[in-house]
């Protein structure tokens, strides 16, 4: 076990079996909708009908008269009817975001599915007759569901102060000297979809009246942190509330807001009684939060030579009826605006508009992702337009290490995307021939930078603490939920390399608020950068206990210790070797802590200049390429992805299973989003409210991936590991987007490319007269 | 969301079968339940009773038949496509049966109901109606035959009275070149968007002996496009032709435009798939 | 109201159920077979497939009375953690499972396969769990583990 690839790690970079994997294949694992408890009652939620409507008044009588119906809540029983989201450094016309969300809808909903009502008793059919029988009565007001319509000075306003809720922008240069610079422009405008999460396991949970009055929710949540919002909402100390979400059946950003917590938490502290609530797949599409969908105007101009000189981009993103984590996303899409690309002058405006459409809030590539479609798809039309090599082209732009992007952040570690490009050109292979007549073959190639870990001036930190058991065995105790990426599994090989075990002798408790040290949130890519680094630091503290105690039970200095194959011994003489067991019992007798206990605090930085953007605001960024080939059916529009390799530096693999894993479900995802999905809102009412419309890759929509892992160990987490999670996503979309391109010379300006937008494209560009 | 209550009745013999619905006019008879009990769960339907005739060995079972098949209406899709005699008697059928939703639900989807619930894509509906199907109904007064086509009447409208079931598919022997392709949206689980089944079968010289184009999602029912057939019988499968009849047949589509699909494409998307299926027959032989 | 009896991973089980009660709900709140998912019951994600005699099968669009006299395998009833079926084990082996919430459904397709297809192809385990819905893994090492186990389970004495 002392090294066996020779790679200076023990099982770092192994290819280690999950722990947790044993659980899920035996159909083990307990999800969120797992758990009976005596008495349960079952929940439903009353959701609004309207997407803009003011209530004149709800009647529950009916609802409270069927049997087993035990609480039927309006938002007038709700003790503060708000939840807040805080958006930092939104100062201009909007003022500090106070961004706030109704629990129940109190007078107006402001989309369709709005909670207006909750419902618990004895059974679930009874609650489902409840939920039907709660007469609410609307009256429908005028609603707006295009953003740039909301935009208008006579858009009916979702909020008094208007309908925008985020400005940003960034200042770079001199746009209109860099454009009298260029031989060359590009201007188009882009538009991306709405997009569910899709996770498998829908919003659930369980809760209970715990000991000492405590409300307690076995929830399906990225953030166990939430337990502070269903205090606020319930009027009681942030104590009393426990949030346990340690395995979660997919999440992507979509539990991230809360969910069904404060749901539970409300009919739990009215009737005293267990309670289950867990969302139908109509119910987990219609409610929030989705992805947002973009309008992108870009303009790039370059040099004949290929030299990037000048983009300005406008930005509009839809927030939906409220603005959970828009103003977020929306200055994550500012910071990725331009790409990894070296550009002199640039400018950038975004807005962040409330509409009647569905909210939108955080997705995997959080703001990122709908710009490297823009800009990805720009780039391979400037190599056209230059008659260049995509590959050449790109890589006479890419930033490099020590250079800046737009919004001034200096790239402070390894940039390694000419590698990943020519990685991912060459793993293609020699092209496939068409499959038959009118198939086209074609490729496509996009890199991307995406940031990983939260933004520098939010202060962020994780805890872990960590203990030598009396058997010698190992526990690890931290709050990360674990969303399916591998996260407790790879704390564990964090652990286990430090102290030279096994993995099968160590334990972990993730995602308990009451149990588990806060770790922070499962999202932003952040926990194998900071649980890791916590982890890393409370097990470098106990592996400096052990070398001491073994130091000197061997009366040996402290820097001849080894821990190795779960034994401690002296380097100098290997005869005596002590098991960890013993080593726990000497611990406890020379009165040694055999824990620790350690906080991981991310390095932070100022608050970004407002009025130029110019600022760090992330810790650090994921590079990386994916190159893809597409075979197209020139006459219906049909796109089949046939290869896709992709290529990131994502500086150390703790676990390159874990790691692949990543990137095969991004260009998955990614396969969804550029082709297949999108939630498709007709004034406000979706079309598309199950599985059967709304349409998710399956195994037969996604070829084999073909990964390519760089280590640069440049990165900020342990070892210098960066985050892969969601940067696996980014690149996909618009690669295929090229390829298509490629194969038919079409360019699909707005995702997902359906076999009908594809057919509408061609037709439009036939029928436009030749240039 | 949980389904609504209903009574539910299994039967042994369609003698039983028929009786049952027959004295239940709220009765619905249930095969495989991919459709109805989604209808059930989505309260498009509610029925009082549900009669299972999912174990009725008069409904089982594929057989060949002067030449051509016998299938019966209990038969699962995955039987279908596991079958040897579909494979070589009716392969636009084994085609559709591939591509008909996924794996698992192949094997509860029968036939019989894929024909009763008479969706206007009903996946195995478009390569029957070009195989020139004909369908049994069996019900309380006994059985009668008649052909596919007027077996259809609109969407989920059939001629199938109080009572019926579909007992078989029948399958006259099937010359030429038979050819299905689903437009869906995806590969797996797809959804018509405009499916084409044809069969063509020609002379010696290579004139066009018989024509089939059966076309679904693109009219209020599953059809045949008539006035594109006669216009290839007799005639040698030029290019011309073949856009002639492929034009012929777009318009008399009637499609509409919904979340799938705008008419105006799924009009092209005619055109195009039967010009394609026809360019496949090969000149001069069958 | 009526009582059935079926096998549950072969072991002789008698429960009252309501007619419109489904397979899957029966499983889940009755037998206490939570290892069997919900989805979206209406036979869109697979999460809830169950073997029903020798077919996969979704158990959401069937109806507990249904199985009366018959045998309903659960991915429980593959193999033990002990003595795991060789496509648990590759699945944990190469990292099939990420969140694992499409993974019973998964694993009783697959199992279906190979008792047909014992030699199925990377395209016929494809086919396969085409109605099963992973949002994680991008299917790849599914298909690599389906695979392998396809190979041990070929190798291994009758």
């Amino acid at each position: 076990m002392t090294d066996p690839s020779g790679s200076g790690f023990r099982v770092v970079g192994e290819r280690l079996p999950r722990p947790d994997a044993r659980d899920k294949v035996h159909g083990l694992l307990r999800y969120a909708d797992d758990l009976a408890l005596g008495g349960m009652l079952q929940a439903k939620v009353v959701r609004a009908i309207r997407p803009s409507a003011r209530i004149l008044g709800i009647d529950t009588s009916r609802a409270r008269a069927v049997p087993g119906v035990k609480c039927v809540l309006t938002a007038r029983n709700v003790p503060n009817n708000v939840l807040f989201s805080d958006v930092p450094g939104q100062t201009t016309t909007v003022g500090p975001l106070r961004a706030r969300t109704q629990v129940l809808a109190d007078d107006v909903v402001r989309y369709l599915g709005e909670a207006v009502a909750l419902v618990a008793a004895e059974t679930e059919e009874a609650a489902e007759e409840a939920a039907r029988l709660v007469a609410v009565e609307y009256v429908d007001l005028p609603g707006v569901y295009d953003p740039e319509a909301a935009m208008q000075p006579d858009a009916p306003p979702l909020e008094p102060t208007g309908n925008v809720i985020s400005r940003w922008k960034i200042r770079k240069g001199d746009v209109e000297a860099g454009f009298r610079e260029a031989d060359v422009v590009i201007a188009e405008t882009y538009r991306t979809g709405l997009i569910d999460h899709a996770f498998i396991e829908p919003e659930a949970g369980v809760g209970w009246l715990d000991d000492n009055g405590v409300v307690t929710l076995r929830v399906a949540t990225q953030v166990i942190e939430h337990f502070r919002d269903v205090a606020n909402v319930l009027g009681l100390p942030h104590s009393r509330v426990r949030i346990i979400a340690p395995y979660i059946g997919g999440g992507f950003g979509g539990k991230e807001d809360v969910t069904v917590e404060v749901f539970l938490g409300l009919l739990v502290w009215k009737t005293g009684r267990p309670v289950r609530l867990c969302y139908s797949r109509e119910e987990s599409i219609l409610s929030p939060t989705k992805r947002h969908p973009f309008v992108m105007k870009y303009r790039h101009g370059a040099r004949r030579d290929g030299t990037l000189v000048a983009l300005q981009v406008e930005l509009i993103s839809d927030a939906g009826g409220y603005a959970y984590l828009s103003p977020l996303t929306l200055l994550y899409a500012m910071v990725h605006a331009a790409g990894p690309y070296r550009i002199p002058h640039v400018r950038v405006d975004g807005v962040s508009v409330l509409t009647n459409n569905p909210p939108t809030s955080a997705f995997r590539g959080f703001g990122s992702a709908q710009p490297a479609f823009a800009y990805e798809s720009q780039m391979d039309a400037l190599a056209r337009a230059l008659g260049m090599d995509p590959l050449a082209f790109r890589e006479k732009n890419y930033l490099g290490k020590g250079e800046r992007l737009a919004s001034g952040q200096e790239l402070e570690t390894a940039v390694l995307l000419p590698e990943t490009a020519r990685r991912v050109w060459q793993a293609l292979g020699p092209p496939s021939a068409p499959s038959g007549p009118g198939k086209r073959v074609g490729r496509g190639l996009a890199s991307a930078l995406t940031a990983y870990g939260r933004i520098v001036w939010l202060h962020d930190w994780s805890s872990a603490w960590i203990e030598l058991q009396m058997d010698g065995t190992v526990l690890i105790r931290t709050g990360v939920p674990d969303i399916g990426g591998g996260q407790a599994a790879s704390l564990i090989q964090i652990a286990a390399e430090l102290l030279g075990v096994r993995q099968e002798e160590i334990a972990i408790h993730i995602g308990d608020s009451a149990l588990t040290p806060l770790a922070g949130t499962t999202t932003a890519t952040r926990q194998l950068y900071m649980s890791g680094s916590a982890v890393h630091k409370a097990a470098s503290e106990l592996r400096a206990t052990l070398v001491e105690q073994t130091a000197e039970l061997l009366q040996v200095p402290p820097a001849a210790v080894e821990l190795a194959d779960g034994m401690a011994y002296a380097r100098t003489n290997g005869e005596r070797k002590i098991s960890f067991k013993e080593l726990a019992a000497a611990c406890a007798r020379a009165h040694r802590s055999r824990s620790a206990f350690a906080i991981y605090q991310a390095p932070a930085g100022q608050v970004m200049d407002f009025e130029t953007g110019q600022g760090k605001v992330f810790p650090d960024f994921t590079f990386g390429s994916q190159a893809v080939e597409v075979e197209v059916d020139e006459t219906t529009g049909e796109v089949q992805v046939q290869r896709v390799a992709a290529c990131y530096d994502v500086g150390r693999a703790i676990n390159r299973n874990s790691v692949e894993g990543q990137i095969e479900g991004g260009v998955a995802m990614g396969i969804g989003y550029a082709l297949l999905e999108e939630d498709r809102v007709a004034a406000g009412i979706t079309q598309t409210p199950n599985l059967m419309t709304y349409l998710i890759p399956t195994a037969l929509d996604v070829p084999d991936v073909t990964s390519i892992i760089l280590e640069s160990g440049e990165g900020m987490g342990p070892w210098g590991a960066r985050g892969i999670g969601e940067p696996a996503l980014v690149p996909t979309a618009p690669a295929i987007a090229n390829a298509v391109f490629d194969a038919i010379g079409v360019r699909v300006t707005r995702l997902p490319i359906t076999p009908e937008r594809l057919w509408r494209a061609r037709q439009a560009q036939e029928a436009a007269p030749a240039r | 969301m949980l389904l609504p209550r209903f009574e539910y009745r299994h039967a042994t013999s369609l003698v039983q079968a028929t009786t049952l619905l027959a004295e239940n006019p709220e009765a619905r008879p249930l095969a495989g339940g991919t459709d109805l009990l989604v209808d059930l769960r989505e309260r498009r339907q509610t029925p009082r009773v549900l009669v299972d005739i999912g174990a009725l060995p008069e409904l089982a079972g594929i057989t060949a038949a002067d030449g051509g098949l016998a299938i019966g209406g209990g038969v699962t899709v995955g039987e279908l496509l596991a079958s040897s005699l579909v494979f070589e008697r009716a392969p636009a059928l084994r085609q559709a049966a591939h591509d008909f939703a996924d794996f698992l639900t192949r094997n509860r989807a029968t036939l019989g109901g894929n024909l009763a619930n008479a969706s206007p894509g009903a996946d195995l509906v478009i390569p029957l109606l070009a195989l020139d199907a004909r369908v049994v109904l069996a019900g309380p007064g006994g059985e009668r035959g008649l052909s596919l086509d007027g077996f259809l009447r609109g969407p989920r409208q059939t001629a199938l009275a109080a009572g019926e079931l579909v007992r078989a598919v029948v399958l006259p022997v099937a010359g030429g070149r038979q050819f299905f392709y689903k437009l869906g949206l995806k590969r797996g689980g797809a959804i018509a968007v405009v499916s084409v089944a044809t069969r063509v079968e020609l002379e010696g010289d290579g004139r066009c002996r018989a024509a089939a184009i059966a076309l679904g999602a693109v009219a209020p029912r599953p059809f045949r496009a008539s006035e594109a057939e006669a216009a290839l019988r007799g005639h040698v499968l030029t290019p011309d032709r073949i856009a002639h009849a492929a034009d012929l047949a777009a318009a008399a589509a009637r499609p509409i435009s919904d979340v799938r699909g705008g008419d105006d494409y799924r009009r092209a998307m005619v055109r195009a798939l039967v010009a394609r299926a026809l360019s496949l027959s090969p000149p001069g032989n069958g | 109201m009526r009582t059935i009896e079926f096998a549950l991973n072969g072991e002789r089980t008698r429960v009252t159920v309501e007619p419109h009660e489904t397979l899957l709900a029966v499983l889940r709140q009755r037998l206490a077979a939570t290892e069997v998912k919900s989805g979206c019951e209406r036979g869109d994600c697979g999460a809830c497939a169950v073997m029903l005699d020798d077919k996969a099968i979704n158990s959401c669009l069937t109806l507990a009375v249904q199985v009366e006299g018959k045998a309903v395998l659960t991915v429980r009833g593959l193999g033990a953690p002990e003595a795991p079926h060789p496509l648990q084990a590759a699945f944990v082996e190469l990292g099939a499972a990420q969140c694992g919430i499409c993974i019973p459904g998964m694993l009783v397709s697959l199992y279906a396969l190979l008792r047909e297809h014992p030699r199925a192809t990377r395209r016929e385990i494809r086919e396969a769990i085409g109605g099963n819905l992973c949002r994680c893994t991008g299917y790849h090492k599914i298909v690599d583990a389906a695979e392998a186990a396809a190979r041990r389970l070929a190798a291994a004495p009758r």
